[in-house]
């Protein structure tokens, strides 16, 4: 694995390939490529309703496409046996929306259960280790806490924590901004920027604030009707050289992306005479 | 007529699929239950959960259905002028059918929804899909101690069920009725049997036990993570496992005794 | 660090009282309290019905109780039932010649060996016979017999 990874320093580390993934007669995907960078912040946005966060589900494993493939460090996610993709996750860190903190133990307990699940360290050792990455994230003082004595933008952080307690080389951070106050949005975003530069993480963030993405965000993708439909970085996408770019980042009602949900025209489903389809 | 048989059939086939997907998520779990008893603290707090914490009502329960079986069957027994059989009569109702029956109703009310609720917790609040994603698998870590703990748990309450309903029966049959004392003894020590009427009722509470922590777990599991699903799928598991609780007693009291 | 050790110390109290809960029910209040595991010697004796006589019934005499029911079963010679009981060793002053009835506590209660003294000075010890036996009471054919005494005398006579 470690040959790959440094005999392809370009190869991006996740490669999605003609991806398409039908959920409930829906097409989510259709042949959807798009390729995440080593060592950069990839932000990928697109409407409500678009699959972002599935899309992280199938760069996971925990869920399959029904076709194309998904490659992540150069290995089909789908394809890969049990034990594989678990050795796999623990080399991929997942932030929850909503921080998904294990609510039976404090907050030490939660940023060690990686650990503690993993390896035999000894408890001193898991002490330096949980107390590093609480520190990191500014929330050592709050080891004793319970998630449920926890804020939103504090559960957020401590999750990150326990995302980052192997080093992972990626994480995946699903809505990361979604309920915060500016003072938790920008600490979360000071944050994010620092696991990546400091720490080289390669970072994939699924969002749709994009003062925000802005920010931090390297590379942006967007994705609409299961296809990508404009990549670049934020200041090219915020020039808005595209009808696609222009809806969401303009914000106009009408554009690509309908207003009115696929529907017969009206006058057949008020039963006027001779319009019926 | 076609709307009519939809709405008779529908239940009964969502009925079938619900005991097909049960079947199936047993298979999964009796799968991952080996790995499952690698995380013996997590069995302990759910034998703490489920177990420790259901012994006040059990103990209640157990002591008024001994006093009342022992009013009721003083009352019949006295028609044929056999109240010596009483404490015969008090003991064989508990240990074959009584004792399990009525404690696995109270465990399916006060564990098996409790077991749902937190679940159901898990899965709304994502820490199911967060343990798969530290590469713990929650069939391993979160089902398994909670089936198994509701199967060491069951028997074990049972056997306390049952020696408090003793106890409720005596204190109203010999106290207050006034039946002696080593007449209620000996009959029931040279009546009861250890094998076909003690053990035959702990096989049943064991069965009770597993048939539902596994109701309660996949119930919890499987809900739809907002409030509604929880608060359904907890309603489930009473309704499902009361009325499984007492079909597997007549399966097992026909095939048993 | 410390609510942790004080529900696994709840935990195994319950475990604890469970298993005690039903250790009591299984040795006090069934035939186990019964069951006297102190030496004993057999005894055989046959009847021509043991009726509803199981294993493990009690032995009494003078309604103490002295031994149980070790076996019972059919003689291919005599087509009898032989019943073998185990009487306990501190009780080795019957004589031998005693009598053995099977007999119901109360109307519909369970059957039991009664024991009668005889007055041989001799004492039962491991391997005798008791030979003089009365066998089970069987309801039926007490209330033939009544019946039948009582429809017709040449009847119960001719029988005699």
């Amino acid at each position: 694995m470690t040959d790959t990874s440094s005999d392809s320093a370009a190869v991006p580390l996740v490669q999605v390939r003609g991806l398409t993934t039908v959920l409930g007669g829906k097409k989510v995907f259709d042949a959807l490529d798009l390729d995440i960078a080593r060592g950069r912040v990839t932000a990928i946005m697109g409407p409500s309703g678009t699959g972002k966060t599935t899309l992280l589900k199938h760069i996971t494993g925990q869920m399959h496409g029904d076709a194309g493939q998904v490659l992540v460090d150069g290995e089909d996610v789908a394809r890969l046996p049990r034990e594989s993709l678990y050795v796999l996750r623990e080399r991929i860190g997942y932030l929850f929306q909503n921080s998904a903190l294990l609510s039976d133990y404090n907050v030490f307990e939660n940023v060690a259960f990686p650990l503690r699940q993993h390896t035999r360290l000894q408890e001193d050792l898991i002490r330096n280790v949980v107390l590093t990455k609480l520190q990191a994230v500014g929330l050592r003082g709050a080891a004793l806490l319970m998630p449920s004595e926890l804020s939103g933008g504090m559960a957020r952080r401590v999750a990150l924590a326990r995302a980052i307690v192997f080093d992972p080389m990626l994480i995946l951070y699903d809505e990361p901004f979604v309920g915060l106050d500016p003072i938790a949005l920008n600490q979360v975003l000071k944050l994010i920027r620092t696991l990546n530069r400091e720490l080289g993480i390669t970072s994939v963030l699924v969002a749709h604030e994009f003062a925000a993405v802005r920010e931090v965000a390297d590379h942006v993708h967007l994705i609409a009707n299961g296809k990508r439909v404009a990549s670049g970085t934020p200041a090219e996408l915020a020039k808005g050289d595209s009808p696609w770019t222009a809806q969401f980042f303009g914000g106009a009602l009408e554009g690509p992306v309908p207003f009115q949900y696929p529907a017969p025209p009206l006058a057949s489903a008020f039963g006027f005479p001779g319009v019926a389809p | 007529m076609k709307q009519f048989a939809a709405r008779l059939f529908d239940p009964l086939v969502d009925g079938l699929a619900d005991i097909g997907r049960t079947g199936w998520f047993l298979l999964g779990l009796l799968a991952a239950l080996p790995r499952g008893l690698t995380y013996p603290r997590e069995l302990l707090r759910q034998l703490w959960f489920v177990g420790a914490k259901s012994l006040i009502i059990i103990m209640i329960s157990g002591l008024f259905v001994g006093m009342v079986l022992s009013l009721q069957l003083y009352y019949t027994l006295s028609i044929f002028g056999g109240t010596s059989a009483l404490g015969t009569v008090i003991a064989l109702s508990l240990y074959r059918e009584l004792g399990p029956v009525v404690t696995a109703l109270l465990f399916a009310g006060r564990a098996g929804t409790a077991i749902t609720a937190e679940v159901g917790l898990m899965r709304a609040t994502d820490q199911l899909s967060a343990m798969e994603m530290m590469a713990v698998d929650p069939l391993a870590f979160v089902a398994s101690p909670r089936f198994l703990a509701g199967v060491i748990a069951m028997p074990l309450l049972v056997a306390v069920f049952n020696l408090m309903g003793i106890f409720g029966g005596h204190l109203i049959g010999v106290t207050w009725l006034g039946i002696d004392n080593g007449t209620f003894w000996s009959n029931m020590t040279s009546n009861v049997s250890v094998w076909t009427d003690v053990i035959n009722g702990e096989w049943k509470a064991l069965a009770f036990g597993a048939l539902i922590s596994l109701i309660a777990v996949y119930q919890g599991y499987t809900a739809p993570p907002t409030s509604e699903g929880v608060a359904n799928a907890t309603t489930r598991t009473v309704v499902t496992s009361s009325i499984a609780i007492l079909a597997l007693d007549f399966v097992m009291t026909a095939f048993l005794m | 660090m410390n609510p942790r050790r004080s529900y696994a110390a709840g935990t195994g109290l319950f475990i604890l009282l469970g298993f005690a809960a039903l250790a009591y029910l299984a040795t006090q209040t069934t035939s186990l309290v019964n069951f006297d595991s102190g030496p004993s010697y057999d005894v055989t004796a046959e009847f021509t019905s043991v009726g509803g006589l199981k294993d493990r019934a009690p032995v009494k005499m003078a309604g103490v109780r002295i031994g149980t029911v070790k076996s019972i079963t059919l003689d291919q010679k005599s087509l009898d039932a032989k019943v073998t009981l185990a009487i306990a060793d501190r009780y080795n002053q019957i004589p031998a010649d005693s009598y053995a009835k099977i007999m119901t506590s109360g109307l519909l209660g369970d059957q039991f060996i009664s024991l009668s003294p005889g007055g041989s000075p001799d004492n039962l010890k491991n391997g005798s016979v008791i030979a003089n036996t009365q066998s089970a009471l069987q309801l039926e054919d007490l209330i033939g017999k009544f019946l039948t005494s009582g429809g017709s005398k040449s009847a119960s006579g001719s029988s005699k």
